[in-house]
C-alpha cells in the first residue's frame, strides 16, 4: 500500500462510446514500437467478449484467502486482434486499397450487439477501461524480477523497464488484462496514468479529453475532491471486479437509468427496465444496490428541492473541481526526493506554432526544419 | 506387504541416486578463445561429460497454460567440454530439443530457446555455494544468458525517440519510408545475450556496464542445441583461476513456454582444471552417506511433508518450498545447511505477495529468518538419511 492513491471515477451512465478517451491514449502512448496492439484505454461494450476477448475468464487475481490465481496470457491475433492498416504507398502505383493483414479479430469487434432481443428487450452500456493501479496489484505480486513497483507518492503502478524481462507472468496475474507484453522490446508495458502529466498538474490524457465528462481523478484522502465524496462520501463510485481481490482504484458510477422493455407489440412495458441488474451486481457486487438507491434518491431530491451535492458534482461542471491534482505535492515529493519531474509529453506531440520542429522531420531530412512540424 | 513395496520404490529409486553426474575436466588449450563457436577447432580434443538438467519446481508460476505442459517434466541430458587458455574459459553444452523456437516480435506468446552458464563469487568454502539458480543473499551468483529473440529494440538511452514511431504513422512514402525503415533496422539488437548479477529470486540484475565480458553462440540442428561460451578468467564478479571452480547449465525450451524459472538446470558441477585438490570434487561429486529409505521414514515422521511437497505424488504446498525435483539440483552441502541452519540460504520471498499467508519467512532487525525450524538437534546419521533421501527426489531423465 502506498502512502496515497491517486484514483479515477468513471460514471457510466453518462459514456457515450465515443472513444476519444481511447484515441488520446493512443496517439500519446500507444501508436508506436510494439504497442500498436496495445489499448491501454479501451472502451468495450457490455455485455460482450471486451478487450482482450473475454478477459474476465482468464484468470489471475486473488482468491478469497489471498492467494494470487494462475491465469493465462492472451494470443495476440485471437484475443487482442492484429492492428492492421492499409496499403496507401501502393496506391500511388494504382494498387486497390487493401488491409496488410486479413483482419479476423480486434478490439470492440461486437461493438454496440450487447444483449438482449431487439427491440424487446435489448441493452448494452458502454464499460470504459484502464489499468486499475491497484492497492494489491495482482501484476506486481506475479513478478519475479521486482520490476513491478507501486509509487509510494500516489499508487501509481509502473513497470521498471530496466528490471523487467519480458517474462510476462504480470499479465497472467492481473485480472483485468491491464499489462501488455510489447514483443519487440520483450519487455510489460502498462497504462502508466499519465505520469508525466500529473506532475505537472495535468489529468491523464483519457480524463481530460472525456467528451461525455465521465472522468473525475483526484487522492482517495482528499477529502474536498469529487473523487473522495463520490467513493467514500456518497459511496455511488464502486470498484469493478472486486472479489478479483486486487483492490482496484478506478471506480464505476453504475448505469441507474435503463428505458423499459417492449411488449411483442412493441408496446412499453410499463415499470420494467432493459438492464437486468444481476449484470451490474456481477461487475460490481452488492455494493452496487446501494450505490443506486443513492443515486435515484439524491435524483429525487434534487428534482424536489433543486438541491443535491452529488448531483452537482455528476453534472461535471469544471474541470478544476473534477481534477484535483494537488501540484503543489508534486512538486514538494520532487524537493524532498531531489528528483526531477518528467517533462509533460512526449516532445514530438509539442510541435506547434512557437515550438521548435519535432524530432521525426528533424531525424528525417538530418536537421531543423520550419517550425509548424507536420505539413 | 504395503510397507515392503515402498521400500522397494525407494530402493529403486535411491539406485538412480547414485548414479550422478560427474565433473568436467577442462583443457588446456593455447589457442585464442575470443572468438568460439561450435565449429572452432578447438573442440576437437576435448573431453566431454554428461551432465543433466533437471526440470525446476521448487517454485510454481502463475502461469496456467504454462503450468500445465510442463507438469510431466523429465530431466534432459546435455554434453558439455570446456577448454581454458591462461585468460579466458570457454563452454559448449549440446542438449536436445525437438523443437527450434526463436521468440517473436509479433507475438505476444511466442518464447525463446536458450541457456545459461552460472559462476558462484566465492566458491573457496564448497559447503556455502550459492543459492543454485540465481544465488542467494552474500553468495553471489553470476549468469552468462543466450536466448534465441528476434531483432528486438530495447529502450536504449540514446533518446532516438524518433524512431519508435509506427512507419504507417510518419509523414514518409516511397523512398524516403525505405530509408526511415532502414535507420529504425540499424538500431534493433540481433544478439539476446545478457550477464546478470544474482543474490536471490527477484534481486537479479543486468549487468549493463561492461564489467563483464563474454561471448556466447547458439545453433540448431539435428533435434539439439550447440551453445558454446567463452568469457575472462577473471573480472569484478568472479576469479576462476583455481585447480577446480563450481559451474551450473540451465536451458530454456521455448516450445514448453521456458522463460526465467520455467527452465531445466543441473547442480552445481565442478569443472577441474588441475588434478590433485579433491575438495571440490568431492563437494558435488562424492559418494552420498545415508540411507534413503531410513530416511524417507525419518522425513514423514519429522513432518517434513507438513510443508513440503516432496515426492510428485504428494499433493502441492504453498508453504515450503516444493522438494519434487531437489535431488536433482541441490548440492548435498545444501542440504545440510538447510537442515540445521534453515536460515543460512532463504531466498527472498517469490510468495510474499502472491501468498501472503504462507510466509516462507519472516524479517526479524532486517535478516530473514527462515520458518522452518531448525533441524540442528538430530544426529547426524538421521540426517546424513534424510539428505540421501532428498537427493533421490528428482524426475527421471527423459
Ligand atoms: S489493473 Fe492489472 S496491471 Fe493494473 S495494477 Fe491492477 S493488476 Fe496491475
Ligand atoms: S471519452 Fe469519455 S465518453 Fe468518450 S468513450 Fe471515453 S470515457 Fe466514454
Amino acid at each position: 500500500m502506498s502512502k496515497r492513491q491517486l484514483a479515477m471515477v468513471m460514471d457510466l451512465n453518462k459514456c457515450i462510446g465515443c472513444q476519444t478517451c481511447t484515441v488520446a491514449c493512443k496517439t500519446q502512448w500507444t501508436n508506436r514500437n510494439g504497442r500498436e496492439y496495445m489499448y491501454w484505454n479501451n472502451v468495450e461494450t457490455y455485455p460482450g467478449t471486451g478487450y482482450p476477448k473475454n478477459w474476465m475468464e482468464l484468470g489471475g487475481g486473488f482468491d478469497a484467502a489471498g492467494d494470487l490465481q494462475p491465469g493465462v496470457i492472451p494470443n495476440l491475433e485471437a484475443d487482442y486482434g492484429v492492428p492492421w492498416d492499409y496499403n496507401y504507398d501502393a496506391l500511388q502505383g494504382g494498387a486497390s486499397f487493401e488491409p496488410n493483414v486479413e483482419p479476423t479479430w480486434g478490439p470492440n469487434w461486437d461493438e454496440d450487439e450487447g444483449a438482449g432481443v431487439f427491440p424487446q428487450d435489448n441493452y448494452f452500456f458502454y464499460l470504459p477501461r484502464i489499468c486499475n493501479h491497484c492497492t494489491n496489484p495482482g501484476c506486481l505480486s506475479a513478478c519475479p524480477r521486482d520490476a513491478i513497483f507501486k509509487r509510494e507518492q500516489d499508487g501509481v503502478v509502473l513497470v521498471d523497464l530496466d528490471r523487467c524481462q519480458g517474462y510476462r507472468y504480470c499479465i497472467a496475474g492481473c485480472p483485468y488484462k491491464k499489462i501488455y507484453f510489447n514483443p519487440k522490446i520483450s519487455k510489460s508495458e502498462k497504462c502508466i496514468l499519465c505520469f508525466p502529466r500529473i506532475e505537472q498538474g495535468l489529468p491523464p490524457a483519457c480524463a481530460q479529453q472525456c467528451v461525455g465528462r465521465i472522468r473525475f481523478v483526484g487522492f482517495l484522502d482528499d477529502e474536498e475532491g469529487q473523487v473522495h465524496k463520490l467513493v467514500n462520501k456518497y459511496k455511488v463510485a464502486i470498484g469493478l471486479r472486486t472479489d478479483y481481490g486486487t483492490q482496484p482504484n478506478v471506480y464505476y458510477v453504475p448505469p441507474t437509468e435503463s428505458p423499459a422493455k417492449f411488449d411483442a407489440n412493441g408496446k412499453i412495458i410499463e415499470g420494467s427496465t432493459r438492464l437486468p441488474i444481476e449484470e451490474l451486481e456481477k461487475l460490481f457486487g452488492p455494493e452496487v444496490h446501494g450505490a443506486i438507491a443513492t443515486l435515484k434518491a439524491e435524483m429525487k431530491k434534487r428534482k424536489e428541492t433543486g438541491e443535491s451535492e452529488l448531483m452537482d458534482i455528476l453534472i461535471a461542471y469544471q474541470h478544476s473541481d473534477m481534477f484535483r491534482l494537488d501540484n503543489n505535492y508534486y512538486q514538494q515529493v520532487a524537493k524532498e526526493s531531489g528528483q526531477h519531474l518528467l517533462a509533460p509529453v512526449d516532445n514530438r506531440y509539442v510541435t506547434g506554432k512557437h515550438t521548435k520542429a519535432g524530432h521525426v522531420m528533424k531525424f528525417f531530412h538530418g536537421g531543423d526544419v520550419k517550425a509548424g512540424g507536420h505539413h | 506387504m504395503k510397507k515392503l513395496t515402498s521400500t522397494l520404490v525407494a530402493l529403486a529409486t535411491l539406485a538412480t541416486a547414485v548414479a550422478a553426474d560427474s565433473a568436467i575436466d577442462a583443457r588446456k588449450v593455447t589457442t585464442s578463445l575470443d572468438k568460439v563457436s561450435n565449429t572452432s577447432s578447438v573442440w576437437n580434443g576435448a573431453k566431454f561429460s554428461t551432465v543433466t538438467l533437471y526440470p525446476q519446481t521448487t517454485i510454481e508460476f502463475n502461469d496456467k497454460k504454462a503450468n500445465e505442459i510442463n507438469a510431466e517434466n523429465k530431466a534432459v541430458k546435455a554434453q558439455v567440454a570446456a577448454v581454458y587458455n591462461s585468460a579466458k574459459i570457454a563452454f559448449l553444452i549440446k542438449w536436445p530439443d525437438g523443437t527450434k523456437n526463436v521468440q517473436q516480435g509479433n507475438r505476444t506468446d511466442s518464447y525463446a530457446d536458450g541457456f545459461a552458464v552460472q559462476f558462484a563469487s566465492n566458491y573457496a568454502n564448497p559447503a556455502e555455494l550459492p543459492y543454485i539458480g540465481m544465488g542467494s543473499e552474500g553468495r553471489q551468483a553470476l549468469i552468462h544468458l543466450q536466448k534465441q529473440v528476434v531483432k528486438f529494440y530495447e529502450p536504449n538511452g540514446n533518446g532516438d525517440v524518433a524512431t519508435q514511431v509506427n512507419p504507417n504513422q510518419t509523414e514518409l512514402f516511397g523512398k524516403d519510408l525505405k530509408v526511415f525503415n532502414a535507420k529504425v533496422d540499424t538500431l534493433a539488437s540481433l544478439d539476446y545475450e545478457k550477464s546478470y548479477v544474482g543474490e536471490g529470486f527477484r534481486s537479479m540484475t543486468e549487468i549493463k556496464d561492461g564489467s563483464s565480458n563474454s561471448q556466447s553462440t547458439m545453433t540448431y540442428g539435428k533435434n539439439a542445441w550447440t551453445g558454446t561460451l567463452s568469457r575472462s578468467l577473471k573480472d569484478t564478479y568472479v576469479d576462476l583461476n583455481a585447480a577446480a571452480i563450481p559451474v551450473a547449465f540451465a536451458v530454456w525450451d521455448g516450445e514448453k513456454m521456458g522463460r526465467n524459472g520455467l527452465k531445466y538446470l543441473t547442480a552445481w558441477t565442478a569443472v577441474v582444471f588441475q588434478k590433485g585438490d579433491n575438495t571440490l570434487v568431492n563437494a558435488l561429486h562424492g559418494k552420498i552417506e545415508g540411507d534413503a529409505t531410513k530416511g524417507k521414514e525419518s522425513a514423514i515422521a519429522n513432518g517434513c511433508t507438513g510443508c513440503h511437497q516432496m515426492e510428485k505424488t504428494d499433493a502441492a504446498s504453498l508453504m515450503g518450498p516444493s522438494l519434487t525435483n531437489i535431488g536433482g539440483y541441490a548440492t548435498v552441502d545444501y542440504l545440510r545447511e538447510s537442515l540445521v541452519k534453515p536460515s543460512a540460504v532463504v531466498v527472498p520471498g517469490y510468495n510474499r505477495n502472491a501468498h501472503s499467508n504462507y510466509a516462507w519467512y519472516n524479517i526479524e532487525n532486517g535478516k530473514r529468518v527462515s520458518t522452518m525450524p531448525d533441524h540442528s538437534w538430530m544426529e547426524k546419521a538421521d540426517i546424513d538419511n534424510i539428505i540421501a533421501y532428498l537427493k533421490t527426489l528428482k524426475a527421471e531423465v527423459k
